[in-house]
């Protein structure tokens, strides 16, 4: 007789909040658990170098102020790639062009703040950085999407491939050095970006300086859920992302929707990238800090919730910032150890989504045996 | 007589997704040689039933005995390895493949070589069960009825003794399901097993030796054929006393609303799909669409809705052109189209939006404001839900959580709560339930009554004798012919939709031209 399988999988009908939010909270506890194996086996104590990576050393710091600032830089560009990202994936456009459309936003405000910053007024030339940034991200948005709609090409790809693109003109205007060439400072004998001089603002409170940046970040935030939830826009973003047939069914110009929501989306994304190297002050080939992947990641945590994408980006700004701050105290780990946890993480939480989605029944023996 | 007598035995076979039951207490038996019917609404669990012989599912308790032997059919190959074969409704037929390949490819002691001989072999073992295929022919150059064949001499191939048939007859025409029938019943002769699951009475009476029937998973019980009626299995079925007639009130003609003239379309892989059609519409009445699936109805549909290129002909609504026009516009004119695809979400409801969301579908952009109104939408939703009896938790329940009856419900209220001149309807109660699909014939009567222009795309003919006042029959895109559901018959009709009978040009007199036609002379020489 055939062997009586293990256990079956069943769908599971509803779930509480509460069950899942505790599915998901155990699955991120188990993640940290897999990484205190991984610390302990480094020699380092997990628990010591956890509570350090948690409160990113609030405590001990003399300048908590500054700590707050540094993690204030992490989490701005990644709520807002994340912010965007969101945006295009609710309408099933596979973006994973961060990276790209970051470094767009960054070229073409360093080129602004290097032609006309000498001359121009500061606060008119930072609107402009972050104005260029826009539509230099965006258009390149719309580049693939143009492509998709007309030839029905895949997004995916493009997006993917125009990263290195862009990344690598960014590093020509890295390491070219010649007369024409201003991003290059130019008493400096290597290749060397120049300092742009366009520092982005800040706040005083007390002695905590609150980068603009922020503000600029929340309020798109909120402007982006405003729009998806209540514009007339932001409900054909939804049905597009639902059943495209449908869409067109309904009299909506589907073409013009993927246009139109892309540009927004990698529009957000440049503007993040204006914003980082204005708080910078300075290019690098490194500017992104992988928001672009991350951001991908950040979304899908969040379910494409905007509120959610605002959590989880502040989560793991925390991460990051925390295992850079607990790297200065134990020598054998260093940041990088924020990218393992992140993908540790991930695959926990993608595993309690089976959970919450499905359910496992084990088979009782000596039923049909 | 001993029980070995049975092919297939089940004894209460239990089987639950999660807290739904799929089916409880079945127990079910197939003599040799004998036709089972196995009849129930849909959601009754037959399928869930025959997947669980077909080794797909495994009964959660129970008991399943072959020949008088109890069996763990663990897969797909275990219940082959037992003798039973299974003919999906949806073929599983690979189109690029010869009819030969297609069975040979499943056979896992075939050797590493296709060998020359395997046409011959094939079209042999299909002599000796006396059908006759082209064993070369690929799939794709088939007809529907050809595929099917396809699939029984696959089951027997393999040396099925049970073989079980989901919904055979959906997408066959009156003399394809005779021919179908007389395959059956020689199988029968055979003394292999058939177990044919139907909701289609006249064909449960007509071929079954015995029917079995389900009700919301539960087994009811199996009676002898020649001792039920129509009436009888229905209330088996339904539980309680239904009425199966359909009403058709009589209304007052008007003049034509839509008029379609020498319309040619073409299909998605850019051959004719719609070919030189004409026909019309009045006020107040239903016209019903035939044809086999595929004969040009979905571009037909996507035509008039604006959402798809007009290669030819004029569509004119009250006198006016509409081709050309966008989408948005014929909407805004009256003209309403909804048409319920094979998965019945695809076009026309965006299934994770909530109710509200869904209502709003096609006049969310009403208005200078950038925000879509949602209170309207919500107050229209209560309207749908309250008027058309839409069972759901809130108006903010996704669609895809409904049951079809009340996905399609939704779907139908938002086309009549535009109040439309012309509804066209495609498939609306493809999938429904007897029940749900009485309330959908109800709702098309009410719109008629006020004067509405119906379209009505169907796919069972005796539904459509009963609703509709006139039937139109395509075959190929072609007009065969408009004919008074009085005056037809079936048979006529499917003689019609195969294309043996073409009467669009009977005795010099035009089909699908109106004598009151708004299109005049000089529109035509526009063109």
């Amino acid at each position: 007789m055939a062997k009586q399988k293990l256990f079956h999988i069943v769908k599971r009908d509803h779930l509480g909040f509460g069950y899942k939010l505790l599915v998901y909270v155990g699955a991120v506890l188990l993640a940290l658990a897999v990484g205190a194996v991984l610390l302990a086996i480094l020699g380092v104590d997990p628990i010591k170098y956890y509570s350090s990576m948690i409160t990113i050393g609030l405590p001990k710091s003399k300048f908590p102020e500054s700590n707050i600032e540094s993690l204030i830089k992490i989490f701005v560009p990644l709520l807002m790639t994340s912010t965007a990202l969101a945006l295009a994936f609710k309408m099933k456009f596979w973006n994973i062009g961060g990276e790209g459309q970051f470094i767009a936003g960054t070229i073409a405000a360093g080129f602004v703040a290097l032609k006309f910053g000498p001359e121009m007024d500061f606060g008119l030339c930072l609107v402009l950085m972050m104005l260029s940034a826009m539509i230099c991200a965006g258009l390149l948005g719309v580049f693939v999407a143009f492509l998709k709609v007309k030839f029905n090409t895949n997004e995916t790809l493009l997006t993917l491939m125009l990263n290195y693109v862009v990344l690598y003109v960014l590093k020509f205007f890295a390491e070219t050095k010649a007369d024409w060439n201003l991003f290059l400072s130019t008493t400096s004998q290597r290749p060397m970006f120049a300092n742009l001089n366009m520092k982005m603002p800040t706040i005083q409170l007390g002695r905590f300086h609150l980068d603009i940046s922020l503000i600029i970040a929340v309020v798109i935030t909120v402007l982006i859920f405003i729009y998806m939830k209540y514009t007339k826009q932001g409900y054909e973003i939804n049905v597009v992302g639902d059943s495209s047939a449908t869409a067109s069914y309904a009299g909506m110009k589907v073409g013009r929707i993927i246009i139109r929501t892309t540009f927004i989306s990698a529009a957000i994304i440049g503007l993040a990238g204006a914003c980082s190297v204005s708080t910078a002050n300075i290019m690098s080939t490194s500017i992104t800090n992988d928001v672009g992947w991350t951001g991908i990641i950040v979304a899908w945590l969040a379910k494409l919730n905007i509120w959610g994408v605002t959590v989880v980006s502040l989560l793991i700004s925390v991460l990051q910032y925390g295992c850079q701050f607990a790297g200065s105290s134990f020598s054998q780990v260093d940041a990088h150890f924020a990218d393992i946890l992140q993908g540790i993480i991930l695959f926990f939480v993608l595993a309690a989504d089976f959970l919450v989605r499905f359910k496992i029944m084990f088979h009782k023996k000596g039923g049909n045996d | 007589m001993a029980a070995a007598n049975y092919a297939i035995e089940l004894r209460n076979i239990r089987k639950t997704f999660g807290s739904v039951v799929a089916n409880d207490n079945i127990n079910l038996n197939v003599k040799q040689g004998e036709i089972l019917a196995l009849l129930g609404e849909n959601g009754s669990g037959k399928t869930t039933l025959m997947n669980m012989l077909s080794g797909i599912y495994k009964p959660d308790s129970g008991e399943i005995l072959i020949d008088g032997k109890p069996c763990v059919i663990n897969s797909p190959e275990d219940s082959k390895r037992f003798g039973i074969g299974m003919v999906h409704q949806h073929f599983k037929l690979v189109d690029v493949f010869s009819a030969a390949d297609n069975i040979l490819m499943g056979d896992n002691n075939g050797g590493f070589l296709l060998k020359k001989d395997r046409f011959k072999r094939i079209t042999d073992v299909a002599e000796r069960f006396g059908f006759e295929i082209d064993s070369k022919k690929l799939v794709k150059n088939m007809s529907v009825s050809e595929k099917q064949t396809l699939e029984i001499v696959k089951v027997l191939y393999y040396g099925a003794k049970v073989i079980i048939l989901d919904e055979p007859t959906a997408v066959l025409t009156v003399q394809e399901i005779r021919k179908l029938f007389d395959v059956l019943r020689k199988m029968k002769e055979q003394g292999h097993s058939i177990i044919i699951i139907t909701h289609k009475l006249n064909e449960v009476m007509e071929i079954s030796d015995r029917v079995a029937i389900l009700r919301k998973g539960v087994y009811i019980d199996t009676v002898e054929t020649a001792s039920a009626t129509e009436q009888s299995l229905t209330e088996m079925m339904m539980g309680r006393k239904v009425d199966i007639n359909i009403e058709r009130p009589v209304m007052e003609k008007t003049a034509p609303l839509l008029e379609i003239r020498d319309l040619t379309v073409k299909g998605d892989e850019g051959s004719v799909a719609v070919d030189k059609l004409s026909f019309y519409i009045r006020g107040g009445e239903i016209l019903g669409v035939a044809g086999i699936a595929g004969s040009g109805q979905k571009e037909l549909c996507e035509a008039i809705a604006g959402l798809r290129k007009i290669e030819s002909g004029m569509i004119n609504y009250k006198g006016e052109n509409l081709v050309g026009l966008p989408p948005k516009e014929i909407i805004q004119k009256g003209i309403a189209m909804s048409f319920v695809p094979e998965d019945r979400l695809g076009m026309g409801l965006a299934p994770s939006l909530s109710i509200t969301d869904n209502v709003i579908l096609k006049k969310y952009s009403e208005g200078a404001s950038p925000f879509v109104d949602r209170k309207k939408g919500r107050e229209l939703a209560e309207k749908v839900i309250e008027e058309l009896e839409v069972v759901t938790p809130s108006t903010e329940t996704p669609v895809r959580l409904l049951s079809g009856g009340n996905v399609q419900k939704v779907l139908l209220g938002r086309e009549i709560k535009a109040e439309p001149n012309v509804i066209v309807t495609a498939y609306p109660v493809r999938g429904l339930d007897i029940n749900s699909s009485y309330a959908i014939y109800d709702i098309l009567n009410r719109e008629k009554l006020k004067g509405t222009g119906i379209l009505f795309v169907g796919e069972d003919l005796d539904v459509m004798l009963a609703l509709c006042d006139k039937i139109m029959v395509i075959c190929a895109g072609k007009l065969m012919g408009v004919v008074f559901s009085e005056k037809t018959t079936k048979e006529q009709l499917g003689l019609m939709m195969t294309g043996s009978l073409d009467i669009s040009d009977k005795n010099g007199k035009i089909a699908g031209i109106a004598k009151d036609s708004n299109i005049t002379e000089d529109c035509l020489r526009e063109e």
